[in-house]
């Protein structure tokens, strides 16, 4: 339960952190957002991560937390990644 | 591998130190970038052999389980104490004579006692050791087919095969030591890893190659890492003895590093005196007590049959990052605890937890699914590795239908290497179930048939046109991937739907991961069929949409190209 609540804090975590990144915000949005909103958004992607890491940290300790928390990122950010080509191919492909 | 054919536009009042810096920065980001190319080239096609079987080791227990289908699906995991005893019982006859035992207890995940023990009287040169599987219910012998299981993928990865242990683990570690440079000199070569962190170009050819690669690395990079320096690390004391050496030069003294390090203290001399061999299971459910119940992971027992024996008790992984050992000793023929180890010297614990990192033995099915969809991308980034460098090279070409050799060399390589291995490995899986029980050496045989695939996967390679290659052998293996539970229905009674209504997971889920594969390897070659080479501007095809998991990404990132 804890495992899948850190999971989704990394993927709600990278999602913000592309977000923030304009070539993203170019891609999802068609617009560039303001400068406050990008900051924020960074800031709440690390936060997230920070967050997941404690969150893990606390149920299993530094030693299986930090093991499954280099495997929940790796994978979140995988997600994210494919989740992000997939909308970019679809509008290119709705064109 | 970063392109550095950025153009210095600078106006002319700007040229001083700046540029100078500049041009510095990016000689050594392009001799980073040559380090990459090359490390990563020599070895690439090992590491990926290393990466791909590495990371089905990761269900080696399971992938021996499956290649045992006699053995009934175990509903619940037999109580260590009395397995030891039964399998200790079948070792006295068996082995009797030998100085040493040990016995691999069952777990949730390994249905059956992996017994070895020393031989008498072997020739030098000869092994010295022999084994068995044992059934924990009875204590015999199992009666199932001769396999290595899973442990020949394991072995594999870090020995190979066909040559001594020792050469197989010398190569291995060169291999790892050119992917750590690989690595660093990647991460360097690579500056906007955090501009481009999320960036996949669609249908660009080379740049999407490189996107793919990058994204690959990039998001496992603590884990590339990991594994790769703690991989070294289990090996290193054979790589490197001579600290050790010179560190401890008495017998005495390296005796106690063999203690520091090994799962059982070093047997003394036999006394000579005959003697029963005291209630095993009662030695067994004291360290139950202190540890649970099924953590116990291995009963060693040192001249058994003598006053002098003596039985060592292993703790389990469960939950341990570390596999330091911790054991308790008992006098073999009292039955009385004589020592208790709890704790071994920082060093040898950090050892230990290098160990269990690059193994992952302490993970739960969770943790394990992480390892292996993160060490399968890290496959695909040796694969996408492997691919681009011909992808670059291939633009270059005078003449694509006649390349130079070296060109014309990596891109067969490449393909038995890549496609050749998924077919190598489904062709062992398949002798598995179709070579006769009664076949002598059948469990080697299984193994020749692997690498008898791989040398023919090489032959198709090397004959046919590279594009018709690569495309006929991921259909091959997509179809041995495919039709292997089929195979396994009709050889033996543990079909899909069985499985799934006795709630056996390992076998059901074995045979879904066949078909998950298969699918894989199908994309691959439609994706494949489907490219054209680029001669007019690239054409955007209609890709099937990706689908949320980690391999998919891996193989959409892989599929996107060859278009370059």
């Amino acid at each position: 339960m804890m495992d899948l609540l850190a999971f989704t804090l990394c993927i709600a975590a990278f999602g913000a952190l592309a977000l923030a990144m304009e070539r993203h915000q170019q891609a999802v949005f068609d617009v560039l957002l303001p400068r406050s909103r990008t900051r924020l958004l960074r800031a709440a992607g690390w936060l997230g991560l920070l967050l997941a890491l404690w969150v893990l940290v606390a149920h299993r300790g530094w030693a299986l937390g930090l093991v499954h928390y280099s495997g929940q990122t790796s994978l979140a950010a995988g997600l994210v990644h494919v989740a992000l080509i997939w909308r970019e191919r679809r509008r290119t492909a709705r064109r | 591998m970063k392109s550095t054919a950025k153009s210095t536009v600078t106006p002319r009042n700007v040229i001083d130190n700046h540029s100078d810096i500049a041009a510095r920065v990016r000689g050594i980001r392009q001799t980073m970038s040559d380090l990459h190319t090359w490390a990563g080239l020599l070895v690439g096609w090992i590491l990926y052999a290393m990466f791909l079987t590495g990371t089905v080791s990761y269900f080696k227990d399971e992938i021996s389980q499956w290649m045992r289908p006699e053995l009934a699906h175990q509903l619940e995991v037999p109580d260590p104490a009395a397995a030891a005893q039964r399998v200790a019982d079948t070792l006295a006859t068996v082995a009797a004579g030998s100085p040493l035992w040990g016995m691999e207890m069952p777990t949730d995940r390994h249905n059956v006692v992996s017994a070895f023990w020393r031989t008498v009287g072997a020739p030098p040169g000869k092994r010295t050791f022999d084994s068995g599987t044992f059934d924990p219910a009875t204590g015999q012998k199992v009666a199932a087919r001769e396999t290595h299981g899973g442990e020949f993928f394991y072995r594999f990865h870090f020995q190979f095969h066909y040559m001594p242990v020792l050469w197989g683990r010398w190569l291995a570690g060169f291999c790892a030591m050119f992917m750590l440079v690989a690595i660093v000199s990647g991460v360097i070569t690579h500056k906007k890893i955090f501009v481009d962190f999320f960036t996949f170009r669609w249908g660009k050819g080379q740049r999407s190659w490189l996107d793919a690669h990058n994204a690959l690395s990039v998001f496992g990079l603590p884990f590339h890492l990991m594994i790769t320096y703690t991989g070294l690390v289990t090996l290193m004391a054979m790589y490197m003895p001579w600290g050790q050496q010179a560190a401890f030069k008495t017998p005495a003294e390296r005796q106690q590093l063999t203690a520091q390090l090994n799962a059982s203290p070093p047997p003394g001399k036999p006394s000579g005196i005959p003697a029963k061999l005291a209630p095993i299971d009662d030695m067994v459910r004291q360290a139950q007590a202190r540890w649970g119940q099924h953590n116990i992971s291995r009963v060693t027992i040192a001249h058994a049959g003598d006053a002098s024996a003596r039985v060592t008790v292993l703790r389990g992984e469960a939950a341990r990052v570390s596999m330091s050992p911790q054991y308790l000793v008992f006098d073999g023929a009292t039955g009385k605890l004589l020592e208790t180890r709890d704790s071994v010297g920082p060093a040898a614990e950090v050892r230990g937890v290098m160990y269990a990192l690059h193994l992952g033995r302490f993970s739960d099915l969770q943790l394990r699914w992480l390892y292996f969809i993160v060490s399968l991308a890290g496959t695909a980034m040796v694969g996408t590795g492997l691919v681009m460098w011909t992808v670059k090279r291939r633009q270059k070409l005078p003449d694509p239908e006649r390349p130079y050799f070296g060109f014309w060399l990596v891109e067969r390589l490449n393909i038995a290497a890549i496609a050749g291995l998924s077919v190598a490995m489904t062709a062992m899986l398949w002798g598995n179930r179709l070579l006769p029980a009664e076949l002598a050496a059948r469990g080697a045989w299984e193994i020749h048939l692997f690498f008898i695939a791989w040398a023919a996967t090489l032959l198709v390679a090397l004959m046919r046109p590279a594009k018709k290659a690569w495309i006929e052998l991921l259909w091959l293996g997509a179809a041995l991937l495919a039709l292997l539970p089929v195979l396994n229905a009709l050889t033996t009674d543990r079909g899909l739907w069985g499985s799934v209504a006795d709630g056996d997971w390992v076998f059901a889920g074995f045979d879904l991961m066949m078909w998950a594969l298969a699918a894989l390897h199908a994309m691959l070659a439609l994706r494949t069929a489907r490219h054209r080479p680029r001669t007019k501007p690239a054409r955007r095809t209609r890709a099937s949409s990706a689908t949320a998991s980690t391999a998919a990404a891996t193989s959409t990132a892989t599929l996107s190209e060859d278009r370059a």
